[in-house]
């Protein structure tokens, strides 16, 4: 058993977050500095105190205009996480590791896009001209036969799912209208009171078969950012601490991204198994002591899976686990309780980190009784990372 | 009494009349049979191997069923304007239509009964009679009428060898629905030239295996040390760290493992929806290409598929042999069914069971061997600058070849000594090159006692069904 040292050191007292929407009409940078500012004020503290960010390699708004924007005047620590929506949970591990060994004092995680209205991931990478680079060569062994999109990757390993493990589309559905249940209750999420029915999901137009619709996560225009401090500092600022309990980042066996196609079996996600060990060893916990989590869901299928590497159900079994609303409020792991990506929004799994926030502050618009660990989940199958939030003691 | 009754009457008082015998110019020979085989790919040994077909049901070499209708045919001479004929009956029916405006033609329906094979040095003659002039009808294509005429062939000798029954319609051009309006709520698609595909980012890595796709090698990396075949390319072999890294050409042959289709978003380069597979090639590794002549009903994992090359882009800068070069991408068909070498007994056939899909490729050079091996000189089925003329987008397979290419999924499937006696078509859309063309069948009856089974084929490409046929074959009891 190894546990990361800098566990239970740091924990997440800011959260702040833009409106989410399809045209935000401001600057990506501006949608940044908006969301890292409302994280600073949740927490009671101000911007020019923070000393380090964390964010994704795919963010285009740099540090140093973050720097700028917010007066900061130096900053000791920058990290950037790679895999696109791989690294959220990844940002708060750094700025964790960051606080926890004295690097920094106040860390900011942040992402904020124009996903809908600016370049939007759902329409694929044509019109990238060719390079010689090893992650182009990479995405040319799909891009040409006309898999360009996530979705595209995911229904891959969906087909397979079905076929090994019985999975139906109607399993995956299940996990649709759970997010959207929970986003109607949710006035920030763009699908408030608008629940569907899995009938509403069969119907829905196909994206990439077996894929429909309704199985694809929104694009959405917003930023969303946490502040991270030590657990000391944590105790006198305004908002109840969400102690990182455990972070973890996982890459496996043979991985191609989206696309690890070569591996002996394609029906799992050993990259989530890797963040699934590292969280139980350090955090201490087992499945049991779950009450609520909130799993990366960019596309149904994978949520299923995560519910497997994490332990909650056997190999196979998560259509079983799901099958009598298991993941809904009131059942015995409600899922993704702010809605979602589905649901409330698509902000890189950034937002997901903000409601394990909210579940142990106890302030999720969906509050699960006893939510006292929660685990969020970054993107599925490709290089990921993972997060044990939790109530301070 | 108005024009086209008095139509009507004048073309059906031609029913029932007879032609005058038209004889083959040359007899039924091994080398056009011989011919006939390589353009339809057909192997069957009774056609062609004088020791095989001498210990078979047949006693010696015979000539394919579907070749009954070929030998009294003008060839090519009869194409040129002077050279024709108009003294069938049919010739006679078409002439009178065409003069009231029914210009446009299209074969229906083609319907062969085999009394016998033929054998090589036979001479045969076929006498037509026309056997029905349809009523004036409201078609897709316009409104005409059907022509129905049987031909009956015989040697010289006077023995009846078969019939053919064949059906014309001949319709005024213009005539037919309304072409179908655009839909201004639908977005065009994009143009499917594969040319506007993303091309792929070449490198040092990789270099090897898209040169070797250029050339149509299946490579794939494979470690010079330790031989660990491998997929996509590394320059360092993870299981014994050399960085000696060289390739192996793959057989092209595997199976799938997965597979999806792509609907959105949709992109210059493919026409949508798209299937692409994820194939287990049989040396081992797996690799993402398009899926080619299979519906998505058809998608089944583990189904066998087989390589084939789609020369994507054109070079964007001469000489060049990176992303820049010409690309070549693999892609997959259904493994081509493989003949069976003894022929298939009645009882073990059994009603219902499928015929494995057969996807064939479709090329210009198809066509037009399928033709000329069929004695067909029509310059819609050779020529694509007089098929561009009459109208047509390519040149496209004539009647026999598809006729042919359906008796040899059939005959292929329970072996080479089964007797064909009947091959029925009716024609839908065409086979143009580069679409390929979807074989299934089924059984649909099966007489144990007779020996007699029913196989019904279904050819499709992209534009709808090609041919909707039943053979009809007799089995060793």
């Amino acid at each position: 058993m190894t546990k990361h040292t800098y566990a239970g050191k740091a924990a997440i007292v800011g959260i702040g977050a833009t409106e989410f929407s399809k045209s935000s009409g401001r600057s990506e940078l501006q949608l940044a500095l908006e969301a890292c500012v409302a994280a600073c004020e949740d927490a009671g503290i101000e911007p020019s105190q923070v000393n380090g960010l964390s964010t994704f390699t795919m963010e285009t708004n740099p540090e140093s205009e973050i720097l700028r924007g917010l007066g900061i005047p130096e900053l000791t620590h920058f990290s950037r996480i790679h895999f696109g929506g791989g690294a959220p949970c990844a940002t708060v591990q750094y700025a964790a590791m960051a606080v926890a060994s004295g690097v920094a004092d106040y860390v900011l995680c942040y992402r904020a896009f124009n996903e809908r209205s600016g370049r939007r991931f759902g329409a694929g990478v044509q019109g990238r001209p060719a390079g010689v680079t090893a992650e182009e060569a990479q995405f040319s062994w799909t891009s040409s036969y006309g898999l360009l999109t996530p979705a595209s990757w995911v229904a891959m390993f969906a087909t397979r799912m079905m076929y090994e493990y019985g999975v139906t589309s109607e399993d995956f559905g299940r996990v649709a209208v759970a997010d959207r249940r929970h986003a109607a209750n949710n006035p920030a999420a763009h699908f408030y009171e608008q629940p569907i029915t899995l009938e509403d999901h069969q119907k829905s137009r196909w994206i990439v078969e077996p894929l429909h619709l309704l199985d694809c996560c929104q694009e959405t225009d917003g930023g969303q950012a946490m502040l991270v401090t030590t657990v000391e500092r944590a105790r006198d600022l305004k908002q109840p601490a969400a102690i990182v309990e455990a972070a973890a980042q996982g890459m496996a066996d043979d991985q191609h991204m989206m696309r690890s196609f070569n591996r002996d079996s394609i029906v799992g996600l050993p990259e989530m198994g890797t963040c699934a060990r590292q969280i139980w060893e350090t955090s201490g916990l087992a499945p049991n002591d779950i009450k609520t989590a909130v799993l990366y869901d960019h596309f149904t299928p994978f949520v299923l899976a995560q519910l497997e590497e994490f332990g909650f159900c056997k190999p196979g079994e998560a259509k079983d686990f799901i099958a009598d609303g298991a993941i809904e409020m009131g059942g015995r792991l409600p899922v993704n309780t702010h809605g979602g990506q589905l649901g409330e929004a698509y902000l890189h799994g950034m937002n997901g980190v903000a409601e394990g926030v909210r579940q142990v502050r106890g302030t999720s618009v969906n509050q699960v009784d006893g939510a006292e660990h929660v685990l969020v989940t970054g993107g599925t199958g490709v290089p990921t990372s993972a997060l044990m939030l939790g109530v301070a003691r | 009494m108005d024009v086209s009754e008095d139509l009507l009457s004048r073309a059906r008082a031609l029913v029932g009349s007879q032609g005058q015998p038209l004889v083959a110019r040359h007899a039924v020979g091994t080398a056009a049979i011989a011919d006939w085989c390589d353009a339809m790919g057909d192997d069957n040994p009774c056609y062609t191997d004088p020791e095989y077909a001498a210990k078979s049901v047949h006693g010696g070499i015979v000539a394919p069923a579907a070749t009954l209708d070929i030998w009294v045919r003008p060839g090519l001479p009869a194409q040129s304007p002077s050279g024709r004929r108009g003294d069938d009956p049919q010739s006679k029916v078409i002439a009178l239509l065409e003069a009231e405006g029914f210009v446009g033609v299209v074969a229906v329906n083609s319907e062969l009964e085999i009394e016998r094979y033929l054998r090589p040095g036979e001479v045969l003659q076929g006498v037509q009679v026309l056997e029905d002039v349809s009523e004036e009808k409201q078609t897709g294509l316009g409104t005409g009428h059907f022509l129905t005429t049987r031909t009956r062939y015989s040697t010289t000798d006077g023995e009846h060898v078969g019939d053919l029954l064949f059906r014309i319609l001949k319709f005024k051009p213009g005539t037919g629905s309304a072409p179908k309006g655009e839909d201004s709520d639908t977005p065009k698609p994009p143009p499917s030239d594969p040319s506007m595909r993303p091309r792929p980012a070449i490198n040092r890595d990789n270099q090897a295996l898209w040169d070797g796709y250029r050339r149509h090698e299946l490579r794939v990396p494979q470690c010079r040390s330790c031989k660990r075949v491998f997929f996509p390319s590394s320059p360092r072999c993870a299981e014994c760290g050399s960085f000696d890294m060289g390739y192996l050409v793959a057989s092209g042959k595997g199976a799938l493992y997965s597979h999806v289709v792509v609907n959105y978003p949709q992109v210059p380069g493919f026409a949508y929806p798209i299937p692409v597979g994820l194939i287990e090639l049989e040396e081992g590794p797996r690799m993402v290409a398009d899926l080619v002549g299979v519906t998505r009903e058809q998608l089944a994992i583990g189904m066998p598929l087989e390589v084939e090359w789609l020369d994507s882009h054109p070079a964007l800068e001469p000489g060049a042999t990176d992303s820049q070069g010409p690309i070549t991408l693999p892609r997959f068909r259904p493994a081509t069914p493989q003949r069976r070498p003894e022929t298939r007994r009645a009882a073990e056939v059994s009603e219902g069971e499928q015929l494995p899909i057969w996807v064939l490729p479709v090329t210009p050079t198809r066509i037009t061997a399928g033709a000329l091996s069929t004695r067909d000189f029509q310059d819609v089925h050779h020529d694509r600058d007089l098929a561009h003329k009459k109208g047509s987008a390519d040149i496209f397979f004539n009647i026999n070849t598809s006729i042919g290419l359906m008796e040899r999924y059939v005959t292929d499937w329970l072996g080479p000594e089964v007797l064909v006696r009947a091959l029925r078509v009716k024609l839908g859309a065409p086979a143009y090159p580069y679409n390929p063309l979807t074989f299934t069948g089924s059984v649909t009856s099966i007489d144990t006692g007779s020996g007699r089974a029913v196989v019904e084929v279904t050819a499709k490409n992209k534009l709808g069904s090609h041919i909707n046929g039943t053979v009809e074959v007799e089995l060793p009891r």
